[in-house]
């Protein structure tokens, strides 16, 4: 499973670190490094939704706070 | 004709209590290759000293850059120079370096420390010649010159630094030579250097200089050619036209931007691969395109570089940080302020439709704000900037 988190301006503005950090952190503690790729992109034109988080290409809007819930939503279950 | 250019930078700290400089150091070009630099130290310190300073540096670097003779400037200064009241004397020491199509370099000294030069990285004894204009000994040099010469010119409160503090008798010329020595190879700016040399000054008078100290450094270097790209243009049409003309400049390249690196990316066949390593910048993390030496973020990574441009162009505090750091602000300043001598500014002007919202602090105005700020800072560091719009 391929993750990508937009650190464009506009999502970096928007929290994208934090984002990153807790995804990484998600994986970890799930032990899901060998199941799930994380990595970057820059802008994904989508910069009014963000922080852009795409999910085996399909967007979706991630928020720091709302991290959590996404993981066990669209994550956890799939990968 | 040689392909050398002359990095010129320095930096004063004043002495405790007061607010004004009694050293100042003037530096006019005369032509694209020559020019005139003066340091001059006023008797005493304070406003006096200042005025005394000033004059000396103005006078002699607009009368030599005009081609008058060392002569005569001399016997200007002694003829303008307002007299000290308590002390009876009209008195200010010079160190005139004047430089001539980056080929040689002549030096003048009158009583103030003398100038060091570093020639691969070792302290190099000048020869000079002594002369006497109007009771006043004078000691001149003439230096061909070759490529990373370092002169580092000082006013007296540098050596005199830690006189009954850190030192019995202050910092010996020899000990500020193996000071510099230890620094010559590394790359710093001409600014830099001076900056290390008079922050050591500075922490020797345990923060409280007994006179003003200043230093001011000319790096004799080779040109670097270096080319930015920061913005899509405006009309999509143009991408390949700004991508080619870009990849065709020599020497390293850096693109700034999301979107623009995805342009240059798709011109060269390439994809962008950005990295998720965050660090206490709390800039957006670099990225990699093969063929590109440096990817970044945009708006957010260059106005860092701006305040770093504008500390550099001050105080010059922050060089500590951006000449360690990893982060796109700091890679940028280094390949700029450091490497670069000829820049090559490409400014796309296409409006982010996504980036006019009023939450965002990155609007289109700012951007172009960014561009005009960043390349005039650049040519106040002495680099020739080209700036196109597309």
């Amino acid at each position: 499973m391929k993750i990508t988190v937009c650190i464009g301006s506009s999502c970096h503005l928007k929290g994208a670190r934090q984002v990153v950090e807790q995804l990484q952190w998600l994986i970890n503690k799930n032990s899901l490094k060998d199941k799930v790729e994380l990595g970057g992109a820059f802008c994904m034109g989508k910069c009014q939704q963000g922080v852009c988080v795409t999910v085996d290409g399909e967007i979706h809007s991630v928020s720091p706070e709302s991290v959590t819930s996404f993981f066990e939503s669209e994550i956890e279950p799939k990968a | 004709m040689n392909d050398l250019c002359a990095d010129i930078g320095f930096k004063s700290v004043n002495h405790v209590g007061e607010q004004l400089c009694g050293d100042h150091v003037d530096i006019v070009p005369s032509g694209d290759d020559s020019s005139v630099i003066v340091l001059a130290d006023g008797l005493g310190s304070g406003v006096k000293a200042s005025i005394l300073s000033t004059l000396t540096s103005k006078i002699i670097s607009t009368m030599m850059a005009a081609g008058l003779s060392i002569e005569e400037c001399v016997s200007t200064i002694a003829e303008t120079l307002p007299i000290c009241s308590v002390r009876g004397i009209a008195y200010s020491t010079f160190t005139i370096m004047n430089l001539r199509d980056n080929a040689t370099a002549e030096l003048i000294q009158y009583d103030n420390p003398l100038a060091i030069l570093l020639r691969d990285g070792k302290n190099y004894e000048y020869q000079t010649t002594e002369m006497t204009i109007g009771g006043k000994k004078i000691l001149k040099s003439v230096i061909p010159l070759k490529e990373d010469d370092i002169f580092v010119m000082m006013s007296d409160g540098c050596p005199h630094a830690g006189i009954g503090q850190a030192y019995n008798f202050g910092w010996k010329r020899e000990h500020i030579i193996e000071f510099m020595e230890t620094f010559a190879s590394v790359g710093y700016t001409a600014k830099n250097l001076a900056s290390l040399l008079v922050d050591e000054c500075y922490s020797l008078y345990g923060g409280e200089p007994k006179d003003d100290a200043t230093s001011c450094v000319v790096r004799l270097r080779k040109r670097e050619p270096m080319s930015i790209l920061f913005g899509p243009p405006s009309n999509p049409d143009d991408c390949n036209r700004m991508m080619s003309l870009f990849f065709s400049k020599s020497g390293k390249h850096i693109v700034c931007g999301g979107t623009t690196s995805s342009i240059a990316a798709k011109y060269l066949g390439k994809t962008v691969k950005p990295t998720l390593f965050f660090d206490d910048s709390g800039l957006p993390p670099i990225a990699e395109i093969e063929g590109v030496d440096l990817v970044t973020e945009g708006v957010i990574t260059i106005n860092k570089v701006i305040e770093y441009a504008r500390d550099y162009l001050s105080e010059n505090n922050s060089y500590a940080r951006w000449s360690m750091n990893r982060d796109g602000a700091s890679l940028i300043s280094r390949m700029l302020f450091e490497e670069a001598t000829d820049i090559n500014f490409y400014v796309g002007r296409a409006v982010n439709p996504a980036h006019q919202n009023p939450d965002l602090p990155i609007n289109f105005n700012i951007k172009m704000n960014l561009a005009r700020e960043l390349s005039e800072s650049l040519v106040k560091m002495g680099k020739r900037v080209k700036v196109s719009y597309f």
